[in-house]
């Protein structure tokens, strides 16, 4: 697969998972800020890292995504007390399986970011958007999808 | 193995005598002398029972099936893997061990298909069986058990490692080839002795959770959820991977599973009696060198 | 005299049927000792093979009713929702090397699939279709087609049967027009006749299984034969008469298609009601359908047996089930 990118139109879809209390409200305090960040990503916010199902970051690159981002509350400061360390374990087999199924697992990301850290959040978004219009359209997971269709 | 089968027919028939048992779930043999499971429910019919290296199948699955579980008491015969999976069932309360009778065979290799070795055999964790009620076959007999290092060298970890060492495309291409081949009967999930769920998730409909078209976008969904709802659980009995009608050796996914819950957590599962489940449970000291 | 063909002139005719805009579909090996059916192009066609095995890992239906088939489109613009037909299967096809229990499904499916409603998805594309099979040179254990009416060289459903030489050539004995068009000017003159093997023993009476069946819907048989049955799809997948399907729809609020899946009756969710009621409760009344299905119910309708004897059923069972264990124990059932 290639991994630069010669189409210069092409702006990457990242899919970002985020929890209620911290990383939506870290996204939130960037945008009180007025700090700038692309328009490349789309927030869906859910309860808690914990409740993040393996099966939703599928599901984004099923539906097109380039890149995924899953961000909750940095360890101790779970709003539920433990959801992010469940969601860390989980984390680190599911990478496992994504490896040897050949999904690229520098399409997905990870990281803690605390509702004060909004600067955080611009920088970490900036980054991840950079780095996926380098690696270029996921076609590996969309082939996937565009086979089924043909079949 | 002769004298296994002896001592087994006795050991059925005695408890079936003594009602310490219902039926007993045990191998047997079809009209055409395939070994298939039976389940034994008068002392006469103990004679039924064999045991022999073409009893690959895990009966464990039968310990939790409606029309099983209306029989009685049950006793039940398994493999030094299978007995694994009883563990398991039982720490995660879905069978009482107590009321299930044990009986562990000394295995010494079993056959799957014509002859051909199992793929269960290939990552074989042990020969005796542990956390049984009784076993049958002296220790002697089985042969030497495989250390952690010499399991890694085995054929199924090498194929891992083969595939891992592949660039991601062309991974991904292999296992496109594999589950290309997948139509969906879910003989790897109903063969599975610890998919118990009474509805899988891949039957949900509202919503529907993953594609149910055996489509290659469904297929990868449906393998992908396989798999990682056995993280940490999977015994590698290898069911899964000899019930597969394609041929698919699904058992490689679970495989890169069990071994990264052993490197990284050193959780062997089914091995410990009363163990916490893997994912469910965490430390504060897991690391994150992957979270930013 | 008979006419030959060898074994790479046959694999031309796949080749040129595909350079001609056609679809070929062929049994190529497949991880060392399994063969599939597969869509294959021109350089595929030298990998067709007709001997070294005696079933395919998969089955010739999923080419007429594929497990997996888009019906039709949908797509929300505005407020307005714009249906989209799937299109019609308009290739001509090209199954080869199918065996006779595989082609003899075909008149089955097309009366299920042409009795009330027309289904133009299976329709067209058996429409489009010829079928070419090859006798069989050897039967196994789970073998029965002599006892559902069936032999080694059944040509139902076949337009052209061939017949191996063992060595590296076919005779070729045409069916139909069709058949015979698809070899015109292809096949030499030849001496040499081909024979199918002994058909396998017969291994109970169809008849007298159906009159048991339709007297003991009750009896505790079922249940009791129906224990090591793990419940899943194998058997209604690989077999070449199922024909069950489920309809759904896949996609978003924005679009998606409307879709028809293979479905099975060994599961407890093919019959569960939304009121949690299911007049299948357990394992031995959805065996029990599936058999009547195919010797009592079909028979009745259709007055044919919804199987072939293929055996397949029992040949890719986990528990090692399926049809033809089952009417061996109801052939020695007392009353």
């Amino acid at each position: 697969m290639e991994k630069t990118n010669t189409d210069q139109t092409f702006e990457p879809k990242i899919i970002a998972f985020v929890c209620n209390w911290c990383t939506y409200l870290g996204a939130d305090l960037a945008g009180t800020n007025r700090l700038e960040y692309p328009a490349n990503i789309r927030i869906i916010r859910l309860p808690c890292t914990g409740r993040i199902d393996f099966n939703l970051v599928i599901k984004a690159f099923e539906v097109g995504a380039d890149a995924v981002l899953v961000s909750g509350c940095h360890p101790g400061d779970c709003h539920y007390n433990a959801g992010n360390y469940h969601a860390r374990r989980r984390w680190i087999l599911f990478r496992e399986l994504l490896e040897v199924l050949g999904i690229e697992t520098e399409r997905i990301h990870f990281s803690w970011i605390s509702a004060a850290e909004g600067a955080k959040f611009q920088k970490f978004v900036t980054e991840i958007v950079d780095k996926t219009r380098a690696l270029g359209p996921y076609r590996g997971y969309q082939s996937i999808t565009h086979e089924s269709e043909e079949r | 193995m002769e004298y296994q089968e002896y001592q087994l027919r006795e050991t059925a028939a005695k408890l079936l005598e003594e009602e310490k048992a219902n039926v007993v779930i045990g191998y047997g043999l079809s009209k055409t002398g395939k070994v298939v499971p039976v389940f034994i429910t008068r002392p006469e019919d103990a004679q039924k029972l064999v045991w022999n290296s073409e009893c690959h199948q895990n009966l464990v699955v039968f310990l939790t099936r409606p029309e099983v579980k209306r029989l009685g008491k049950p006793a039940i015969v398994v493999k030094p893997c299978d007995a694994r999976a009883i563990v398991v069932l039982a720490n995660e309360s879905q069978i009482m061990r107590h009321e299930v009778y044990v009986i562990g065979m000394v295995c010494e290799g079993v056959n799957e298909d014509q002859g051909r070795p199992s793929s269960r055999c290939a990552i074989c964790y042990g020969h005796y069986p542990q956390n049984v009620d009784q076993v049958i076959g002296e220790a002697e007999d089985a042969p030497k058990d495989l250390s952690k290092e010499e399991r890694r060298k085995t054929g199924k970890y090498q194929r891992i490692e083969e595939i891992k060492a592949l660039p991601p495309d062309e991974r991904l291409a292999y296992w496109k080839r594999e589950f290309s081949r997948c139509v969906r009967c879910y003989a790897c999930r109903q063969s599975c002795p610890l998919c118990y769920c009474n509805r899988c998730v891949a039957d949900k409909n509202r919503p529907a959770r993953i594609p149910t078209s055996a489509s290659l976008q469904g297929n990868f969904a449906w393998n992908i959820l396989r798999a990682f709802h056995l993280a940490g659980r999977c015994v590698s009995c290898g069911a899964c991977s000899a019930a597969c009608p394609a041929g698919i050796d699904l058992n490689l996914i679970n495989l890169t599973l069990a071994n990264a819950a052993e490197e990284q957590f050193d959780h062997l599962s089914g091995t410990k009696v009363g163990a916490l489940p893997l994912i469910g449970t965490f430390s504060e000291s897991d690391k994150e060198d992957f979270i930013r | 005299m008979s006419r030959i063909i060898s074994l790479d002139d046959l694999r031309q005719i796949a080749a040129d049927f595909i350079r001609a805009g056609g679809l070929a579909v062929a049994p190529v090996p497949f991880d060392n000792d399994r063969v599939f059916f597969q869509y294959i192009d021109e350089e595929g066609a030298g990998k067709i093979v007709l001997s070294g095995w005696l079933k395919a890992a998969n089955t010739i239906k999923d080419f007429f009713f594929p497990r997996h088939e888009k019906l039709f489109s949908y797509e929300r613009i505005h407020n307005d929702v714009v249906l989209a037909d799937a299109p019609e299967f308009g290739k001509p096809q090209l199954l080869f090397g199918c065996r006779p229990c595989e082609a003899a499904s075909l008149p089955i499916l097309d009366k299920v699939f042409g009795w009330d409603y027309q289904d133009r998805f299976y329709q067209s594309r058996r429409r489009m279709t010829t079928v070419v099979t090859v006798a069989c040179h050897k039967s196994d254990d789970d073998c029965f087609c002599s006892s559902v009416g069936g032999s080694p060289e059944n040509t139902e459903g076949s337009d052209a049967i061939l017949y191996n030489l063992a060595d590296g050539t076919f005779e070729v004995r045409p069916v139909t027009e069709r058949g015979e068009q698809l070899f015109e000017g292809k096949t030499s003159e030849s001496t040499k006749t081909g024979k199918a093997c002994p058909p396998p023993p017969v291994r109970f009476d169809a008849s007298k299984c159906k009159t048991w069946m339709d007297g003991h819907f009750d009896s505790p048989f079922w249940n009791e034969h129906a224990l090591r049955c793990v419940g899943c799809g194998a058997c209604t997948y690989l077999c070449p008469t199922c024909h069950c399907f489920d309809i759904v729809d896949e996609g978003s609020y924005a679009k998606g298609n409307r879709v028809k899946n293979w479905d099975f009756c060994q599961s407890a969710l093919f019959t569960l009601h939304a009121s949690g009621h299911n007049p299948r409760p357990d394992q031995g009344a959805r065996q029990r359908q599936r058999l009547m299905h195919k010797f009592s119910i079909y028979p009745d309708k259709f007055g044919k047996i919804l199987c072939t004897g293929c055996g397949n059923c029992t040949r890719h069972c986990p528990t090692v089930l399926g049809v033809k264990p089952f009417l061996e124990a109801i052939e020695e059932q007392e009353d």
